[in-house]
């Protein structure tokens, strides 16, 4: 895993002829991949930020630009990182040549894209996917299926090459049997003792976010999933001694992962799915590629109403045999936040689970009392004897 | 000075929603609610119903802390603190219009939580360009109608195009009257001018208008006579309802001459053309409207649109005036801040939250940044 992401950022870093483009991550990557175009994804990196804890220095630098404290972190930190070169990857991250934004994770997206467009200097192509309150009407799948063939004029113009219909099959294929297999993935953790936590899964949604599409991640997650299932069938789990089984929300707290992990198994409980791995498992549909793209795209999980959330984190409950919710309240993510609240009560009318809030930020460790969460975990986990 | 049409006017602001309240004593119609001002209003107008902005208020927080966190801003908490206690019990209903990620996952907690009979989300796009995003913006518009005519009772096209009629005649009013402060802001001090176009959202039109004709008629016959020394300044950001704020500002020797406040000038700027059919109409007043930080218009620069606006309106300084925790403005805020140092115009920022806002602390800022201007 370690190798197949150091590969690729070394293509992305060293590459002559192929065009780099960023791009968010619920975006549409299988038309790049298809136009052999290499996807950065901006978030990624603000991930590994996150987690080396360089994460607020470079947000600083935003700062003092005129950035407010209070906008997401991953925007300040890679506004930081792309004006200095500072980062997480040597040099900074790779140039781009043009943006690709998808606004069905937050409108967050849109205004930090915009900035990095005003940077870099490049193009931005705004795939805009409208928000479902209920259902999805007629006009707004055409809508999304319309940009679908806006953007590949666009990337045309972009790389000067001519959009394949056979190659976008062939890429739209493996993207399926990637999602296929990470789905696989993540099913094992159904298991008593669950093979993994959400936590490794943090670390090995890596590929499925970022290169989807491609041999290689399809490969690796075979391996993956046999793993996984090896240790299944011999009763192996994550957690020594798995008392609680619970399902996190909200994107990971990077910078404390490692303390979040050991504190949870201390206390015999694992943190069996979440609701973030879960959200790169879309369906394409082979024979309809793009009217089942579009339609995916639009319906993640943070693109849909509350009610519609609860339905899924219930399932999730449900599925995964959980005894409780952890959420995590994530100060830069208002999409994934505002509603926690409403949700965990809901949750637990629901499924009779009991839910804990943690008020954090994703990256910005300024914003996090450990002795607070500390506390508050352990009492919760007492509170389900 | 204006007489009665504006006392009457400026007697509201003590109790913004008591107007609404007593059309609906009154004449036993719906009222309306909705929180952004690209909301179509024409339509709700013509199904006869009144459709009242909701802007927050400065109060602290009970209810809606149980709902939305203390990094959301305070137009929503305070928005749905108001749903939650009552003060907005004569909504029939509320229209939420997608613009930011807060007003988004607002919509869905007031649904479940607010209780009133009647919800709609208009679902605009976000890109205001291309011929796709039109189509969308149309087809939702033409969706919006069906559901509002369930809701509400029949809508006809005649009757939005009379709406319409109303509507327009009610934006020129508006903005003839910021035209006026802009040759001389002596003709009318700038709250009252702002409290004019904030009370439009919260009136039914056709007797807002009716009021208006008469301020105008007014302030022409007084306009253009007092030299005005004051320094003039020019204000960014989205709902600016902060009054003793602006009344202070006018104490420390400045005005402000011009805005892009959504309850100032972005919420009459533009008209609706009436040789069109009239969804059509709307939808096109909303894509030629002046651009919102949560909409995407790369052929439009926001940052240089409005340090031209500023420097055509005569403004020596710009004031940002911003919500604490509003992203789409905060975003915004430094290129467009560049924008208006490049035009030679120094500028100020002030982060608030409604029902936290320290008016002497934010006048040894204001003072700083006339004082600056002066010198």
């Amino acid at each position: 895993m370690k190798q197949l992401i150091t590969n690729y950022y070394i293509e992305a870093k060293t590459t002559e002829e192929k065009p780099i483009c960023w791009i968010t991550s619920g975006g549409p990557v299988e038309f790049l991949i298809a136009m052999g175009v290499i996807p950065v994804y901006p978030e990624n990196h603000g991930a590994m930020c996150g987690a080396s804890k360089i994460a607020v220095g470079l947000a600083e630098i935003a700062e003092g630009m005129g950035f407010s404290q209070d906008i997401c972190s991953y925007a300040r930190l890679d506004i930081g990182a792309a004006t200095t070169g500072g980062g997480a990857i040597p040099g900074g991250l790779p140039k781009p040549d043009f943006l690709l934004c998808c606004n069905n994770i937050c409108g967050t997206v849109v205004k930090w894209y915009e900035e990095l467009s005003r940077i870099w200097d490049v193009p931005m192509f705004l795939f805009d996917t409208p928000f479902i309150h209920g259902s999805k009407p007629e006009h707004a799948t055409e809508y999304v299926k319309q940009q679908c063939l806006e953007l590949i004029e666009f990337l045309e113009e972009q790389t000067g090459k001519k959009w394949s219909e056979e190659r976008f099959e062939e890429v739209a294929l493996l993207s399926v049997e990637g999602v296929d297999l990470w789905k696989e993935v993540l099913t094992t953790a159904e298991s008593r003792p669950s093979p993994f936590t959400c936590f490794d899964a943090f670390i090995h949604m890596a590929p499925i976010v970022t290169l989807r599409g491609t041999q290689e991640v399809v490969d690796y997650y075979k391996l993956l999933r046999d793993e996984m299932q090896d240790r299944v069938a011999n009763g192996i789990g994550a957690v020594p001694d798995e008392k609680y089984r619970l399902i996190w929300d909200n994107i990971p707290i990077w910078y404390e992962m490692r303390n979040l992990g050991n504190l949870f198994a201390g206390n015999g409980a694992c943190l069996v799915a979440d609701t973030y791995t879960t959200a790169w498992a879309v369906d394409i549909r082979i024979e309809d590629p793009l009217t089942s793209m579009a339609d995916a795209y639009t319906k993640v999980y943070l693109n849909i109403s509350i009610d519609l959330m609860l339905e899924q984190l219930s399932a999730l409950m449900e599925r995964f045999s959980a005894d409780g919710l952890v959420m995590h309240s994530n100060r830069s993510c208002k999409p994934y936040s505002l509603g926690q609240y409403d949700l965990a009560r809901a949750v637990t009318e629901r499924t009779g689970k009991p839910a804990l809030i943690i008020e954090a930020d994703m990256t910005d460790s300024r914003a996090y009392s450990e002795a607070q969460t500390r506390e508050r975990v352990e009492a919760f986990i007492e509170s389900l004897r | 000075m204006a007489g009665n049409a504006l006392d009457r006017l400026m007697e509201m602001r003590a109790d913004p929603y008591a107007w609404a309240r007593s059309w609906k004593e009154r004449t036993g119609g719906k009222v309306m609610g909705f929180f952004c001002c690209l909301a179509p209003e024409e339509m709700i107008h013509a199904a006869g119903a009144l459709p009242v902005r909701i802007t927050g208020e400065n109060r602290d927080i009970s209810e809606a802390a149980a709902h939305l966190q203390s990094y959301c801003c305070s137009l929503a908490r305070s928005g749905l603190d108001m749903a939650l206690d009552g003060t907005l019990s004569f909504l029939d209903g509320t229209v939420f219009l997608h613009t930011c990620d807060t007003m988004q996952r607002l919509s869905d907690i007031w649904r479940l939580n607010a209780g009133f009979a009647v919800h709609a989300d208009f679902i605009l796009p976000v890109r205001f360009e291309s011929d796709s995003a039109w189509k969308y913006m149309t087809a939702e518009l033409e969706s919006f109608k069906e559901k509002m005519a369930e809701s509400l009772g029949p809508i006809d096209d005649a009757a939005i195009g009379e709406s319409i009629k109303i509507y327009n005649r009610n934006r020129a009013l508006l903005a003839e009257i910021y035209d006026m402060r802009r040759k001389d802001p002596s003709v009318l001090p700038y709250d009252q001018a702002l409290w004019i176009s904030t009370s439009s959202a919260l009136m039914e039109k056709k007797e807002h208008n009716a009021l208006l004709e008469e301020i105008v008629a007014d302030l022409k016959a007084h306009a253009g006579s007092a030299a005005d020394a004051r320094v003039p300044l020019f204000g960014v950001g989205s709902v600016m309802d902060q009054w003793d704020f602006l009344k202070m500002v006018e104490e420390s020797g400045a005005t402000f001459v011009d805005d892009d406040f959504c309850n100032g000038y972005r919420y009459f700027d533009a008209v609706a053309p009436e040789d069109r059919p009239p969804v059509e109409a709307i939808a096109r007043r909303l894509w030629d409207r002046s651009s919102c930080p949560c909409k995407h218009t790369p052929s439009r620069n926001r940052g240089t649109c409005l340090a031209d606006r500023a420097r055509e309106a005569g403004a020596k300084g710009a004031v940002f005036f911003q919500f604490k925790f509003c992203e789409p403005h905060a975003f915004d805020y430094p290129h467009v801040k560049k924008a208006f140092d490049e035009a030679g115009i120094p500028s100020l920022n002030l982060e608030i939250e409604q029902g936290a806002v320290s008016i002497e602390q934010l006048r040894t800022r204001v003072d700083a940044l006339v004082e600056t201007i002066k010198a």
